[in-house]
């Protein structure tokens, strides 16, 4: 019986350093994509601004019934497809395994964040807009300075376990041939044999993360608890 | 007396005209031909059962609620569908709310400088100064970097009436500005709005506060139904109210 032997992973730990750079970079790229994206997908909706808000709708709902790694394979195969029909002479462009990455990680998450906040900016208080009236605040104002901000803070656990899940998923890159974490982690594992110590490694590395990532907004919220409590 | 030369020159100068206007909400008629001018410096106290109208009216004064039918002219700007009307008309029209509908992400010197900063176009500094003059007087110039909530509902009150005299407004709206506090609260808001009817502010209050209308009021008109029923000064109106309506009304807050 093999004994567990942990000197593996040490040796390991520059591969799986690279992966883990990897699956933060992506996560915190989709994170900056989806959020700024998913706003204003959620204003659009939100202001029921003709025409845009259904193609809005329609495109959250596909975005949202389809597994992630469909869409992955999708991008990946149809877009270059799609780009060379539009713009070349039919040949198709390549994007790249790294890009196509980036692009559909932001775009799919974008639909996720989209729902959280736009249920955030239906639960605002009816009399903050009115008192935004009142002061003669422009519409942009009134939703920069006072109706974002509360729906973020109002939102921040929903954003923050939709971005761990965002994380976690970011091993379905091993689509498109991309090493993050766990890719690292299994590529290892059966070159060396040591199935159970670098999927432990991975797992540990995953929770500390994670749970980190947990406490920090923890910590965020109780410093505005003041503020949001009434 | 002084407060009739006041009440006299209103009568000259009417800085907030409303015209038989009109205000339904579906099949319900909220206001129904409701004519009333307010002059400069006046102080006007609108009290009736709740569904009366008086909240809806004052909110049509400020194009928080749209009219239906006749004529608002606030400051010799009538309110039409214009964005560039109905914001001049907001920014002299200062407004405070039952509910006070402070920002709570922001500090209480925040919520006081947002609208002068970005409507006014105030520097930070400009705006700050003034907020914290204006905090002052209003009795909580040192709780200026606190957050709503850590605040009493009189002093958050307060916090809203500052917030709304920092835009320099020359007409102010109070919306039931008592209901929502503990009794013991009310006072330290009433005083406040004492000492600002005092200063010479245009006022129109929905209250229920009979002892602030008579100090204050220069006129207390009477709502039921969507309708303004009577009108008269203080003294009149709680002494010899003319209609059913009014005596029934007084019974039923007096007991």
């Amino acid at each position: 019986m093999n004994a567990l032997d942990f000197s593996i992973a040490a040796q390991a730990w520059p591969y799986l350093w690279s992966g883990l750079i990897f699956s933060l970079s992506l996560t915190a790229a989709a994170f900056a994509i989806g959020m700024v994206l998913g706003t204003c997908l959620a204003l659009v909706q939100h202001f029921e601004i003709p025409v845009l808000a259904q193609l809005v709708r329609g495109y959250v709902a596909v975005i949202r019934s389809i597994p992630l790694i469909l869409v992955l394979f999708w991008f990946f195969f149809l877009v270059p497809i799609v780009l060379g029909h539009l713009i070349g002479n039919g040949r198709p462009i390549p994007i790249g395994a790294n890009a196509t990455a980036f692009i559909t990680f932001g775009l799919f998450e974008a639909a996720y964040y989209s729902e959280i906040i736009r249920v955030g900016l239906r639960a605002v208080n009816k009399g903050q807009f009115e008192a935004c009236q009142a002061l003669a605040l422009s519409t942009y104002d009134t939703y920069r300075h006072i109706v974002l901000p509360q729906v973020l803070r109002v939102a921040s656990p929903i954003i923050l376990s939709q971005t761990i899940i965002l994380f976690q998923d970011t091993s379905l890159v091993y689509v498109l041939s991309l090493t993050d974490l766990l890719g690292a982690a299994s590529k290892l594992a059966q070159l060396n044999g040591r199935l159970v110590e670098m999927y432990l490694v991975v797992a540990v590395t995953y929770l500390a993360i994670s749970s980190a990532a947990s406490q920090c907004v923890a910590a965020l919220r109780k410093r505005y608890a003041v503020a949001t409590s009434r | 007396m002084p407060q009739e030369t006041v009440s006299n020159t209103a009568q000259t100068a009417a800085i907030v005209v409303v015209e038989n206007v009109m205000k339904r909400f579906g099949a319900f008629t909220a206001l129904n031909d409701v004519t009333l001018r307010v002059g400069k410096g006046e102080k006007i106290v609108l009290c009736g059962p709740s569904g009366s109208g008086k909240s809806t009216l004052i909110r049509c004064i400020n194009h928080i609620e749209k009219h239906d039918g006749g004529r608002i002219v606030v400051d010799g700007v009538e309110l039409s569908h214009r964005v560039a009307d109905i914001n001049s008309v907001r920014c002299e029209v200062g407004m405070v709310f039952q509910s006070f509908n402070l920002f709570p992400h922001l500090t209480v010197a925040e919520n006081c400088m947002l609208a002068p900063m970005k409507v006014r176009g105030l520097s930070q500094a400009e705006a700050r100064d003034r907020a914290l003059g204006l905090l002052q007087k209003v009795r909580i110039g040192d709780q200026a970097d606190k957050y709503p909530a850590q605040l009493s509902g009189g002093q958050q009150q307060r916090v809203a009436i500052a917030r709304a005299l920092c835009m320099q407004p020359k007409i102010m709206l109070f919306d039931e500005p008592t209901s929502a506090l503990d009794p013991e609260m009310v006072k330290e808001v009433l005083d406040t709005m004492i000492e600002l009817a005092r200063d010479g502010m245009t006022m129109v209050c929905v209250t229920h506060e009979m002892g602030f209308a008579r100090e204050v009021a220069d006129r207390v008109v009477f709502m039921d139904r969507g309708s303004i029923i009577e009108e008269a000064d203080p003294e009149t109106f709680f002494r010899a109210p003319r209609t059913e309506r009014a005596k029934g009304f007084l019974n039923q807050i007096i007991h």
